[in-house]
């Protein structure tokens, strides 16, 4: 185990010098950390290894952003919502998204990254996009009529996970973390399915 | 012994210049109800749209395209009219929702039946929210139309577009998507041309899963689109669990240890 770390370590200068290009896998590493979370009995248990980049920690402190922000949304909708549908799809999310929070944090705090960032950014900055979601339409929701309330949160929420898959894909692309990327894989599905879901509520 | 290691890798990462971001997918935005073609492609209630069904907002092309996709290419099922759209129906004023990932500078919002233009709202250059709502009178039109939405972005040569077929003065209210008790313009699942009549409850058509979403018998096998309710029990991968927060399940919400709020092992 110990042998195992050191050599990582030392393999980090090359991994990081190869900025830009995929950085190659850890073959063992990985393995290892995949068994463990068979074992685990709570999520907050699930560690992530000590191999990462920095679109491994750029991805999680986004999405980290994105679901608290979402944790709003959704705890609203459980309470406003008229659907028994719409209040059970926020609560299903807000009950799996609070876990895949505390992991995220644990894992960001394992590499010793900060687990908030310092300015919203999206992936769009670069040809002039602003972040989905802002903090002023989240609080629209608490104050908007009640029969308006499903439309208006479906949308912006509709939104709001349509980005999360758009970070979950970055990582899918250019992430080296195996276990960052396999969660990227399910906030990607998972999130791609509630968008199936609200988009039949919206419309039914 | 984490820590230890962290260290360097943190300080490396440091060094490492601001990580630069392709973005995979340029994109932004999409009418999300009334339907637009796109929104039915990611809804899974028309079928075999290709790429377009995991990014309906990405219908991005040069503005002034008087087609569906805009021109682009990789979007050609949304010009394909032998697809028989289903229609909306609505009453003669219509409130267009879009949905942004991106909130660009936005110049104008257009709509257009045919070649001609119904409707601009004119945003000179703002930054719109992530959703954004039109009123649109169509009291001039009856009968099914398709309506070709256009968002005309303020800082680039793009547009996004969007285009949503309505049947006009069909019986529907202008706002049909927040009104469960009216008569639901419901979209005839998968291949069913023609909008349904009925007002089926709109969670009975799971296209993930074929089976029925009435409550699963005791210890069936754990599948996506089924109506879980609290203390349902399931198997998965040989291992039994109880629900423990009602949902509507679907990939990646199968009992694991990343959904134990979802599924508590027996």
């Amino acid at each position: 185990m110990k042998r195992r770390l050191v050599v990582l370590a030392l393999a980090a200068p090359l991994l990081l010098g190869a900025c830009g290009t995929d950085v190659s896998k850890d073959s063992a590493a990985p393995a290892a950390e995949t068994t463990q979370t068979q074992n685990v009995k709570n999520v907050s248990e699930i560690t992530a290894g000590a191999t990462f980049n920095d679109t491994d920690v750029m991805f999680l402190q986004m999405l980290v952003d994105n679901q608290e922000q979402g944790l709003e949304m959704v705890e609203i909708a459980a309470e406003r919502a008229q659907r028994q549908e719409v209040v059970d799809l926020a609560s299903a999310v807000q009950a799996t998204q609070k876990d895949e929070l505390t992991m995220m944090k644990n894992w960001l705090t394992e590499w010793g990254k900060p687990t908030t960032v310092d300015e919203r950014v999206s992936l769009h900055a670069d040809h002039g996009g602003l972040p989905s979601t802002g903090d002023k339409e989240i609080e629209s929701l608490r104050t908007i009529k009640k029969g308006k309330f499903e439309t208006a949160f479906l949308n912006l929420f509709l939104a709001h996970q349509h980005n999360a898959v758009e970070v979950a894909g970055l990582e899918l692309d250019k992430g080296s973390n195996e276990l960052a990327k396999q969660f990227a894989e399910r906030v990607k599905q998972s999130r791609t399915d509630q968008v199936q879901q609200m988009l039949k509520l919206l419309a039914g | 012994m984490r820590r230890k290691i962290a260290y360097p890798l943190a300080t490396l990462g440091m060094v490492a210049s601001t990580v630069v971001v392709a973005s995979p997918a340029l994109a932004h935005g999409y009418v999300s109800s009334p339907p637009s073609r796109q929104a039915l492609c990611a809804a899974g209630t028309v079928a075999n749209c290709g790429a377009i069904q995991f990014e309906p907002q990405s219908v991005e092309a040069p503005k002034g395209s008087t087609q569906c996709n805009g021109g682009n290419a990789n979007f050609a099922v949304l010009n394909d009219e032998s697809r028989n759209w289903p229609a909306t129906n609505v009453g003669s004023s219509v409130t267009f929702n879009w949905v942004l990932t991106a909130r660009h500078r936005t110049a104008t919002w257009e709509y257009f039946v045919g070649a001609t233009k119904v409707a601009t709202f004119n945003d000179n250059n703002a930054i719109p929210n992530a959703s954004v709502s039109h009123k649109v009178d169509l009291s001039a039109f009856s009968g099914r139309k398709t309506v070709r939405a256009v968002w005309n972005i303020g800082d680039t040569a793009a547009a996004f577009y969007s285009c949503v077929d309505l049947n006009i003065g069909g019986g529907g209210s202008s706002t049909p998507t927040t009104a469960p008790t009216t008569a639901a313009p419901t979209k005839a699942p998968t291949t069913a041309p023609t909008t349904a009549p009925t007002t089926a409850a709109p969670t009975a058509t799971a296209t993930t899963a074929p089976t029925s979403t009435s409550a699963p018998a005791t210890g069936s096998e754990w599948a996506p689109g089924v109506a879980y309710k609290i203390d349902d029990v399931v198997t998965y991968q040989g291992v039994t669990y109880k629900c423990r927060q009602a949902h509507k399940s679907i990939r990646s919400w199968e009992p694991s240890i990343f959904t134990l709020a979802l599924w508590l092992p027996l």
